[in-house]
């Protein structure tokens, strides 16, 4: 019980409000249960409106500043994603699931326009010009792939005095992330992964994270009661790490066999022996150091990072207060204890590398983990080319609150939902759970499926939501080009409404995407068939045709004049040749 | 024009009407003999891998090394539990895949076939791949008991091992899901059901955890038990419910891997030796196609495949220097190489007749055999709509030199033609009643013909439609009884079944001979339907199940040339003939040639209509049986004539 205040404690640290510092960063470390870590880093600059508007950028960076202004872009959250969250084992999401996106790539932006095809135009600008700048597929964010959410998001900043901002939103569930996305965001970043937390940002260990994401948020603020407003851009990577994963040296990556020496048997099996072993689990936690775990030394603070007041703190690490941390730095540090102990941070030096060792330690206490709002799952039943039916099972952990829920689908032209046959059912009760629909069918080939949720979940209730679908054929030259396991469809994006987070960020959970196999023929069969025939064609064709249409006539067989002289001459040309052969 | 009038005048011609038996049976000569030469070299071909992803044995396999010392723990844990409780055993196996750091759960299943309950537990755990997206994964399935009832003490064993090592791995594209199920057969289906939300909530439960779409399947099945044995050969398992098969790409990448990079030798269908001699390929063909034919389960593999999931299971055989680790080296690189898979196995061919471990014959070669075989249905059945058509009188031959006929020598040369079309008829004309001639005259033409070619003669189909169609549904009652029926009353209820469809057609054709005495046009009709839907029933089933059509079509061959003789003596030849023939019969025999107890047949056959799903029984029952019967019922007809 105490733990979990402690972390309540520790949530309103860490979301504490954005002062007015210009550049802020923050590396956040949890060990998770079954030997793993999560790495949450958090960066964070601010630019006023004034020189925003001016391009007269310091810690923003130019290019992705030009872009917002050039697409009209007024609040941006572009997420790119891989792997999944394990709730069970895991707890809740960091950051609330506020900063995390579906596999893939998701984009959502409240863009200025007047009107809704202006609006569109400039989202696409928007994806255009992302793609290029982060070296992912956003320009495949098409009219069929974004939709204009009603209830599932909120701006997160503060957008007065502006009218007509328009909320689109794109997903790429099939963009598989990796480190050229990586290089582009670290490049946005004031000390571009050359010094403080972002120089342990390792491609190599990034994706192999069981679980990471990657985000950015642009929003403006401005501060109550005055006019002067800033626009804030936050990025955001979240990782979890497998310890021993990580550990491993990358000169040495294969995980053979450890020798039988370094493995702990079980002695007390009655049939141990030199020949026999049970693995022996220690229940220890393991020893890391950060160099071990992210491949790199961490290169010091960042200089640029405001040295003053609350947010000089770094690097924070949340372990029972009995864990050993020792640091290993030859520069000036200085540690805080914060949250009853449960929260060690630390002031960076500038300059000199800086280091956590945490040695292998058997652990009487651990902290509790919160359980996420709600815990959810999301499946394809049946089999079979033609129909499907999708199956979200949402459960609300909590014994005592009801659960408000937006449910967001999103869902390709070519995967038709049956509308009715929705059915939404809650274990505990015969009252139908669903309050409110927002529903846009789609259009073949013009624009996706938009279906919108509003639910309540009771206290220990498990929601069921199925749905039937058809699959659409596609033309041929629908598919694409590359090899083809069927097609993804979007995670779907759950908001929860009550319990309120407390700040304008928002709760969200999101499953995990679908793998949708649609009849899919066999191209080389077409193309076989094509070059076959027209080999066929060309040679069979053209043969005949030639025979059929056109006369034969030796070169000197062509009558010179024409007339009566022309046609005696060619007789006697013909004669001639005639009698010279033989 | 002409050429049009020769061809309607051909149409005429007796001698076509001789043709069809001769075609048929030529078609079934051919059809059989087809069959027999795909064993050579020329008509089958050595097998491949097409799928260029799979890279089959590319890669090094570290599963070695203090791994063993873990694999004998584990076998030794698992011996522990061989006669504890179902609960506790899946309690401990839990255990295990905790302690493994995966995410695990149970299924209940409890199925009540015949009276007999078949209740057990699945085991399963998911490993998810740390850079899926949990769209997609594999399964490994270690069955508690095998085939022959053994407990897989070893292959359990070897999938917790596996589970254990495969955890600490990176790579992983797909997930990994450990299925430990409760018997060979109905705990994979009932997995698998529930996988695909297929299932029936009375008798099987949900999952409570699930993964991406399953990619393909391997099962172990090493009931060495807890001090190990050592085996000489793999037997790769592939044949499904229903007949379907394996990619073969999946099959070619498990031999390549077992045989090409760790030596192991592979057999297929129970030839435990292979001399690659025209004899043993012949013999492994035809084993494999009688399995096929069945359509049975023939491992935990085999209910995946409806599924559209590619399976096969790795049994061991014979007694060698090859250990578990070689078997889990395999198993490492088997999954590997489905690892790599970028698209759902669909390259390579999934109809096709295995000759051995690496020879194959192609579905485009093998099936024209089959069809034949129901084309000579058709064929017959066409002739005698042709003949049905045709008044019971005999045709005159005026040209014929008999001194019964009556028509004169000026009337012969008047239609020269005639003369010669009919000129065959002669034989049959022998001991029929003299046939009467009309004269017909065409301005100054004037013809002589027989009064048989110009009367118009009506097909009267309502009855023969009617007792075609009732005896095919009629097959719906054995149907009935023998998957509802208490697995006790079975080998009774088929003593009976067998007794009663052998004295069946002589009460039928008795109850007609006294009520409503068929005519010849009527046995014609009744024939030709019930062979025309054989034959469309046996070319329809052969694109599905070749073997099975396979093998109807050839025990149904004679139904293509009995007849109706109308002389008792032969007829009751025939109808013995046809006795022998019964489909009981032939199932009864099967069943002792291949070594099988009768009364289990039949339990796996309620089983399997009840869990696997399998069609093997429609076609017995609804197809074979009403097609005999009808058969038999006119040749019956015949003896009281």
């Amino acid at each position: 019980m105490l733990s979990s205040l402690f972390f309540l404690l520790l949530n309103a640290f860490v979301a504490f409000v954005h002062a007015s510092s210009d550049y802020h960063e923050q590396l956040l470390l949890r060990p998770l249960p079954q030997g793993t870590l999560l790495a949450s880093f958090n960066f964070r600059s601010n630019e006023s409106a004034a020189s925003f508007e001016q391009q007269n950028f310091r810690y923003f960076p130019r290019p992705f500043g030009q872009i917002l202004q050039h697409a009209h872009a007024k609040e941006l959250h572009l997420r790119f994603s891989v792997g999944r969250w394990d709730a069970d084992n895991w707890g809740q999401r960091p950051w609330h699931g506020a900063r995390e996106g579906g596999t893939g790539v998701e984009l959502w932006a409240w863009v200025e326009a007047d009107t809704e095809d202006e609006a569109f135009a400039r989202w696409l600008t928007l994806t255009n010009a992302l793609s290029g700048l982060f070296c992912a597929s956003l320009n495949f964010i098409d009219a069929t792939k974004t939709i204009r959410p009603v209830m599932a998001f909120s701006p997160e900043g503060s957008h007065g005095n502006t009218s007509n901002l328009h909320l689109l939103h794109g997903t790429l569930p099939h963009e598989v992330v990796c480190t050229e996305n990586l290089t582009p965001f670290i490049k946005l970043l004031p000390c571009k992964g050359k010094a403080g937390i972002s120089s342990l940002l390792d491609g190599h260990k990034l994706f192999d994270a069981s679980f990471q994401t990657m985000a950015i948020d642009v929003r403006p603020t401005c501060e109550e009661g005055s006019s002067t407003c800033s626009l804030e851009m936050e990025q955001t990577v979240d990782m979890v790490l497998d310890i021993a994963r990580s550990k491993r040296p990358r000169d040495n990556p294969i995980p053979r066999p450890l020798p039988i020496e370094q493995i702990e048997c079980d002695t007390s099996k009655h049939y141990n022996a030199d020949d026999t072993c049970y693995p022996l689990n220690k229940g220890t936690e393991p020893s890391w150091t950060l160099e071990e775990v992210f491949g790199r030394p961490l290169k010091g603070g960042c200089p640029l990072h405001e040295e003053s007041g609350l947010e000089t703190n770094t690097l924070c690490i949340n372990t029972p207060p009995e864990r050993t941390v020792e640091v290993n730095t030859t520069g000036q540090f200085t540690e805080s204890k914060l949250v009853s102990d449960t929260l060690r941070c630390y002031q960076l030096p500038t300059g000199p590398d800086f280091d956590l060792v945490l040695p292998e330690q058997k652990m009487t206490t651990g902290l509790v983990r919160p359980d996420p709002p709600v815990f959810a799952a999301r499946s394809i039943n049946g089999h079979g080319q033609e129909r499907g039916s999708t199956q979200s099972i949402i459960r609300n952990p909590s014994t005592t609150e009801a659960v408000e829920i937006v449910y967001l689908e999103s869902l390709p032209w070519f995967m038709k939902p049956y509308l009715h046959t929705l059915r939404a059912h809650v274990d505990t009760s015969d009252e139908s759970p669903i309050k409110e629909t927002y529903y846009r069918p789609a259009v073949d080939r013009k624009r996706g499926t938009h279906l919108e949720l509003r639910m309540v979940i009771p206290p220990s209730s498990t929601l069921t939501l199925t749905y039937d679908f058809e699959k659409a054929i596609l033309r041929y030259t629908e598919y694409p080009p590359d090899a083809n396991r069927g097609f993804d469809v979007a995670p779907a994006v759950i908001r929860i409404l009550s319990p309120h987070s407390g700040d304008n960020k928002g709760i969200y959970v999101r499953t995990t995407s679908l793998l949708l196999p649609l009849p899919t023929p066999d191209f080389s069969m077409p193309y076989n068939v094509i070059i076959l025939t027209s080999t066929v064609m060309a040679l069979g064709f053209g043969n005949i045709f030639n025979l059929l249409v056109r006369r034969f006539v030796g070169v000197d067989e062509v009558p010179a004049t024409g007339g009566l002289k022309g046609i005696l001459m060619g007789k006697i040309h013909r004669l001639r040749a005639i009698l010279g052969r033989a | 024009m002409a050429l049009l009038a020769s061809l309607l005048a051909l149409r005429r011609d007796a001698r076509i009407l001789k043709i069809p038996p001769y075609l048929s049976a030529f078609c079934i000569l051919v059809g059989i003999a087809w069959l027999l030469v795909l064993p050579l070299n020329e008509y089958s071909r050595k097998t491949y891998v097409s799928e260029n992803a799979l890279l089959p044995g590319q890669v090094h396999t570290y599963f070695d090394g203090s791994e063993h010392n873990v694999f004998r723990a584990y076998r030794h844990e698992v011996h522990g539990l061989i006669d504890q409780p179902v609960k506790e055993r899946s309690q401990r196996l839990e255990a295990i895949f905790r302690e493994q750091n995966l995410k695990f759960a149970t299924q209940k299943y409890n199925y009540t076939v015949s009276n007999r309950t078949i209740a057990n537990e699945n085991v399963y755990a998911i490993l998810q791949g740390p850079r899926a997206d949990a769209t997609e994964a594999i399964v490994l399935i270690g069955a508690w008991k095998n085939m022959a009832d053994e407990v897989n003490n070893s292959g359990v064993a070897l999938v917790l091992t596996l589970a254990r090592y495969f955890k600490r791995w990176s790579l992983w594209s797909k997930d990994i899901i450990f299925l430990v199920s409760g018997d060979s057969t109905s705990g994979p289906q009932a997995w698998v059901d529930a996988y695909h939300d297929g299932h029936d909530e009375r008798f099987v439960e949900s999952l409570k955890i699930k993964s991406g779409a399953l990619q393909g399947a391997v099962a172990v099945d090493y009931p060495a038990g807890p001090w190990g044995h050592r085996y000489d050969k793999l037997h790769v398992v592939y044949d499904g419910v229903n007949g379907q098969l394996p990619n073969l790409d999946l099959f070619n990448t498990a031999v390549q891997i077992a045989s090409g990079q760790l030596g192991i030798g592979c057999v297929i269908q129970r030839m435990w030796t292979h001399d690659d001699s025209y004899k043993e390929r012949l013999q492994t063909m035809l084993r494999g196609m009688i399995s096929q034919g069945l359509g049975h389960a023939t491992g935990p593999h085999s209910s995946f495949i409806p599924y559209h999931v590619d399976a096969v299971t790795l049994v061991t055989v014979g007694d060698g220097w090859h250990d578990e680790m070689s078997l889990g080296k395999t198993v490492e690189s088997l999954f590997r190489s489905l690892n790599n898979l970028l698209e759902h196995l669909h390259q390579s061919f999934f109809f096709y007749l295995l000759l051995q471990a690496n020879r194959f014959v192609s579905i485009g070669t093998y099936l024209p055999s089959a069809m034949l075989i129901a084309v000579s249905f058709s064929i017959a059945s066409i002739a005698l709509w042709v003949k049905s058509g045709r008044p019971d009188e005999p045709v005159a031959n005026p040209g014929s030199t008999q001194p019964g006929s009556k028509v004169t020598s000026k009337a012969a040369s008047v239609d020269d033609n005639k003369t010669t079309e009919e000129k065959e008829d002669f034989n049959e004309k022998k001991h029929t009643k003299t046939p009467s001639t009309k004269v017909i005259s065409d301005g100054k033409d004037i013809a002589i013909v027989p009064a048989a070619l110009t009367t118009i003669s009506e097909r009267h189909l309502f009855f023969p439609l009617l007792f075609v169609l009732t005896t095919h549904f009629a097959g719906l009652i054995p149907l009935f009884l023998f998957n509802h029926w208490d697995e006790d009353e079975l080998p009774g209820l088929y003593l009976t079944a067998a007794n009663v469809t052998s004295i069946v057609p002589m009460g039928f054709a008795f109850i007609f001979y006294h009520t409503r005495p068929l005519k010849q046009q009527e046995v014609a009709l009744i024939q030709c339907f019930s062979l025309l839907l054989l034959g469309m029933f046996l070319a329809a089933l052969a694109t599905l199940n070749f073997s099975l059509s396979f093998l109807v079509g050839v025990v149904t061959t004679p139904l293509a040339f009995v007849r109706r003789t109308n002389h008792m003596g032969l007829d009751l030849a025939q109808l013995a003939f046809l006795a022998v023939l019964n489909p009981l019969m032939v199932i009864q025999l099967g069943t002792k040639l291949l070594g099988g107890d009768l009364a289990e047949v039949l339990i796996k056959a309620a089983q399997g209509w009840h869990i696997w799903g399998l069609w093997t029984q429609v076609v017995v029952w609804l197809v074979w049986l009403p097609a005999w019967s009808v058969g038999s019922v006119v040749i019956a007809s015949g003896v009281f004539y």
